[in-house]
């Protein structure tokens, strides 16, 4: 998923005092967490307050795309709402609201969220982590499904540094060495032996800015 | 909850020099807070255990077990009082926990009027209720249980069940008629608009029964012999697709806008976990005129949508009132209920509406700690409001 935190409201705020009519639109796709037809209901209230101590009145509209960055499905879902919208606040990722800002170029769409990272919920610590870096030459393969592009954070890929201590990274003792998870789980796996195979440096070419179909 | 005031009103109590050691009420006991003392041969109550459903109380032979909800005292008042204001003679006695709302009621049992009673366990209702509202006139009188295995105080709808099979044969022998109390099970069941469904599968994860299944591909759908009401899949559903039945999300925002309607400012709205507090029946003492309060199936049902809406009408505090996550009847439903909570406390405090949130746990049990906290907390809103003045 890609996981995105909701912007300061003072900011949302101050983005969108100059217009009246806006418009909310949600993405129920890969956004943690869900900014689906609740969220965009909760913000358009919470604004409503806001502006209400402002002395700004704002009228919103509130609508959800199951995928904000298909921008067919967008204009499927969001063209027949746009008569009288001055202004679009999209709760997608930062995909989302260029797709968006692509398909309606003459009105401003302002991002309701941070865009962080691909990741996950990590449930224990009750909170969401970078999973996928993007690099574009997987080797997930190779290191027991933890991926250490994203996970250490040298990125290395031939074992820990010397700086792993007790499972931690140096860099954070909260967070975990991503080279240590991979030796216990090729270790569970009995597949240790990978670790022995060398990796070159990587591609970095790889990771690229666009991919060809 | 550890420390104990000793001189802390406490909700249920015993007369012990009455108890003739006949140990009904620890048979009846869902939670093993009445148990022989091997000392004395009599009954001992460990309040901390007691969840207060008042079974003890209302099957008690010896009357040697009082308590300060719903005694026969307050239900005959009640009954006095009601039986004018509603002018009918049908009776509704009904679970809370599993009532819809009214409009519901009256076509679930196809009567156009009646008197209601709403009490946190039907099991709660003493038999002689029953036979002091036939006294007043009353003819006809509905149960509105849960189901049994969904009593939320184990025993409780059960025991209503055998008050009600116990009497209905001796009124007919007594000429009032065949079958004069009905018994009608309802219990609260989520629904979902399979159109709404994003299948995100965030019922799956909080639902606390497994009652939400999610296959691939497909939309979200439930087992309801598993579901059991609480609420929070509809508070935590990111689509809105999902709804209690009966206690729709429409009902609940109409009911807050006559509520803020009806007070003076500062207007403080409660939500209650009908587990959590046990109100005085209506019109047992004057609500203040600018508190008003919403029961709910449990904490986890205030929806952070319902809080907010709240705001807008010009409500200037909003207090929930849940039991703790020990107390809490939906397996600590109350603990996530107070996270969102807090999350939408903060986002409030980025626009500028600070301290109008308070969540606190509170217990049935000990009735002074939910005044205590709901006198801090209209201190609290009274002093926001003078110092803002009037929006």
């Amino acid at each position: 998923m890609i996981i995105t935190t909701q912007k300061p409201l003072d900011e949302i705020l101050d983005f969108i005092s100059p217009y009246t009519n806006i418009l909310i639109a949600g993405c129920d796709g890969c956004t943690q967490p869900p900014r689906g037809l609740r969220e965009t209901k909760t913000l358009s209230q919470l604004l409503e307050l806001g502006g209400k101590l402002r002395n700004k009145g704002f009228t919103f509209k509130v609508t959800t795309v199951a995928k904000q960055c298909d921008p067919y499905l967008a204009a499927a879902i969001l063209r027949p709402q746009m008569e009288g919208v001055e202004a679009v606040l999209s709760l997608a990722c930062g995909i989302g609201v260029q797709e968006l800002a692509q398909l309606f170029p003459e009105i401003t769409v302002f991002p309701a969220q941070n865009t962080h990272f691909m990741g996950a919920e990590e449930r224990e610590k009750g909170a969401l982590e970078e999973r996928c870096a993007g690099c574009g030459d997987c080797l997930l393969a190779l290191t027991g499904g933890i991926c250490p592009v994203a996970r250490c954070s040298k990125g290395l890929l031939n074992g820990a540094c010397g700086g792993s201590k007790d499972g931690k990274c140096e860099l954070s003792p909260d967070r975990d060495c991503a080279w240590v998870l991979i030796y216990e789980r090729l270790k569970q796996q009995g597949k240790l032996e990978r670790l022995k195979e060398f990796r070159p440096p990587r591609d970095y070419q790889l990771s690229g800015w666009r991919v060809t179909q | 909850m550890s420390e104990v005031d000793t001189k802390e009103v406490v909700a249920v109590k015993q007369h012990i020099d009455y108890c003739s050691s006949c140990y009904i009420c620890s048979t009846l006991c869902p939670y093993e807070a009445l148990k022989k003392n091997p000392e004395t041969g009599k009954v001992s109550l460990e309040i901390e255990k007691c969840q207060v459903c008042g079974l003890c109380y209302s099957n008690c032979p010896a009357k040697a077990i009082d308590t300060i909800y719903y005694d026969v005292a307050s239900l005959n008042r009640y009954l006095e009082r009601a039986k004018q204001e509603y002018e009918s003679d049908t009776l509704v006695i009904m679970c809370k926990g599993s009532a819809p709302d009214f409009a519901w009621v009256e076509r679930l049992l196809g009567v156009k009027k009646f008197i209601p009673l709403s009490v946190p366990c039907v099991g709660r209702v003493p038999a002689e209720i029953y036979l002091r509202a036939l006294l007043m006139g009353i003819k006809n009188i509905n149960v509105l249980a849960c189901d049994d295995d969904y009593c939320r105080f184990k025993r409780g709808s059960s025991v209503a069940t055998n008050v009600i099979l116990g009497l209905n044969p001796l009124l007919e022998q007594l000429g009032y008629g065949r079958d004069v109390i009905t018994l009608v099970r309802h219990s609260l069941k989520v629904k979902v608009d399979t159109n709404l469904c994003i299948s995100c599968g965030n019922c799956v994860f909080y639902c606390p029964y497994n009652a939400a299944k999610l296959e691939s591909p497909g939309v979200v759908s439930f087992d309801l012999s598993l579901c059991r009401g609480c609420g929070l899949c509809v508070a935590m559903c990111p689509a809105l697709a999902l709804e209690l039945e009966n206690w729709e999300r429409e009902h609940i925002s109409t009911l807050i806008a006559r509520l803020s309607s009806e007070m003076k400012p500062p207007k403080i709205l409660v939500f209650r976990c009908q587990w959590a507090v046990f109100p005085a029946l209506n019109g047992d003492g004057e609500p203040a005129s600018n508190i008003r309060a919403i029961d709910l199936p449990c904490a986890s049902r205030v929806d952070t949508f319902h809080i907010l809406e709240a705001l807008q009408q010009g409500v200037d505090g909003v207090l929930i009132a849940a039991c703790s996550e020990e107390d809490c009847k939906q397996q600590k439903a109350s603990g996530k209920a107070q996270h969102s909570v807090a999350k939408l406390g903060e986002r409030l405090n980025q626009i500028g509406l600070q301290g109008r949130l308070h969540f606190c746990t509170v217990t049935p049990r000990y009735p002074e700690r939910f005044e205590r906290e709901l006198e801090e907390f209209r201190k609290r809103i009274e002093a926001i409001y003078s110092k803002e003045g009037k929006k």
